[in-house]
């Protein structure tokens, strides 16, 4: 597992909500709304989409009972960042075999987890197709 | 709902849903009561010769030409004041039965959209049964013409009320509908996926009306991952399909290393094997059978396989 780190300084957009599953569809409609703005294609958005949904499902794993899942976007011209992170009292880093690490290393540019006591997070980045590109 | 009043009362649904003609030879002819698909016509015997082709055409022609007139006959018996209730009932029944196909039809053109096609030959009989009721003769319009855009219609609000497994308003069902197609367009003609906002521009909506669309379209379907894909033959889900090791390859290796090492075992003991693993007989059966005695098969097999053994793990 590589280190992504958030791109520095503060991020555009931030996004706080109960740690439950119900809420991962409200993350990944917002996430498919940013990018939309960013002019990522159909195929980019989906990608990011489920990649979210999977990052949320690695960290709700490990929430605390009543914790904040919180997510933060970086929007670049031609990548959006993400970081999906909640509090866990004793995380566990997730197994490299697990299906959602898994579908979330394929789908997104570049993806790692960072738990510390206390605190479990997530952070993808998704590169957009330049649009110049096909055929 | 945010439906407009279904034409209920009346057909012909609103013109988009009218479609193309339909050739009534390839829907009725060759589909005698219970075979499967009209889909066969087109394999089959391959005979190829113009006579026989001319000939099978004939004998279609024929057979349509006898359902248009017994299916003429029965609505005669509907519309005739003088028929009793029963005889109204039976040719109702009759015209059913002699216009199924043309339902088969119609259902099998919505084939692969996530519902079952039992499913869509049952909703499009609603229609058939709706358009045999109010069929009247006296236009002078076939039967199948009429009845087709009713049963499409039918069909059609199936999808509509039932497809989705969220309530969603219909103006976002027909936008979803176009961002699907617009997007297959735009993706042949980009060489790459759109963006909301090229779907935008090309539909003539803004791009937050198209990220409404897009969620909206998650709402469509809620099938389990393992449903099937839902062609003709059904049944086979995607648990089905992924497949699972497969031993035999994995022996394949052994197998052709092993080959070599029989072919310098000498007869008697070749044989031994042959009737001990391939005719699965006792080791008693294989003593009476070369005319020795059990322990002396017994011994010969214990010695050919370590030597087998042996020679396997030398290769390795």
């Amino acid at each position: 597992m590589t280190v992504t780190a958030a791109p520095a300084g503060r991020p555009d957009v931030e996004l706080r909500l109960p740690a439950d599953g119900a809420y991962v569809s409200v993350l990944r409609t917002a996430t498919a709304g940013l990018a939309a703005r960013l002019d990522f294609t159909l195929d980019d958005i989906e990608d990011l989409r489920m990649c979210v949904g999977e990052a949320s499902a690695i960290v709700l794993a490990q929430a605390d009972q009543g914790a904040d899942l919180t997510a933060a976007f970086w929007l670049r011209p031609d990548s959006l960042t993400v970081t999906v992170a909640a509090g866990a009292a004793d995380p566990q880093r997730p197994d490299e075999d697990d299906f959602a690490w898994q579908v979330l290393t394929t789908l997104a540019s570049d993806a790692s987890v960072s738990v510390e006591p206390g605190e479990v997070k997530v952070t993808l980045a998704v590169a957009a197709t330049p649009l110049g590109a096909g055929r | 709902m945010v439906d407009e009043p279904t034409p209920h009362t009346q057909p012909p649904p609103d013109a988009e849903d009218v479609p193309e003609p339909v050739a009534i030879e390839e829907v009725y002819a060759a589909t005698p009561a219970g075979a499967p698909t009209h889909d066969s016509t087109h394999g089959g015997t391959e005979d190829g010769t113009d006579a026989a082709k001319a000939d099978q055409q004939a004998t279609r022609a024929a057979a349509v030409e006898a359902m248009r007139r017994r299916s003429a006959e029965l609505f005669g018996v509907r519309a005739d004041p003088d028929s009793t209730e029963a005889e109204r009932y039976t040719a109702r029944e009759e015209l059913v039965h002699l216009h199924l196909p043309l339902v088969e039809h119609c259902a099998r053109r919505f084939r692969n959209r996530g519902e079952p096609f039992e499913d869509l030959v049952q909703v499009g009989t609603i229609g058939l049964l709706k358009s045999i009721d109010r069929f009247d003769s006296e236009r002078g319009v076939e039967f199948s013409t009429y009845a087709t855009p009713t049963i499409i219609g039918e069909i059609k609000r199936h999808f509509r009320d039932k497809g989705w497994a969220i309530r969603v308003p219909r103006r976002l069902q027909e936008l979803r509908m176009q961002i699907t197609s617009t997007t297959a367009e735009l993706t042949q003609q980009l060489g790459r996926s759109p963006t909301p906002r090229e779907l935008a521009e090309s539909i003539g909506c803004t791009v937050e009306e198209i990220v409404e669309g897009l969620e909206s379209g998650n709402a469509y379907s809620t099938l389990s991952l393992d449903a099937g894909d839902d062609s003709d033959d059904g049944a086979a889900t995607m648990l089905d399909a992924i497949g699972v090791e497969d031993e035999s390859i994995a022996q394949v290796e052994v197998r052709e290393s092993i080959k070599p090492l029989l072919a310098g075992l000498e007869p008697r003991e070749k044989k031994i094997l042959l009737l001990r693993f391939f005719r699965n007989m006792t080791q008693s059966q294989i003593a009476e059978e070369i005319g020795v005695s059990q322990m002396h098969v017994s011994r010969l097999l214990t010695r050919t396989l370590t030597q087998l053994r042996e020679g396997l793990e030398d290769q390795g």
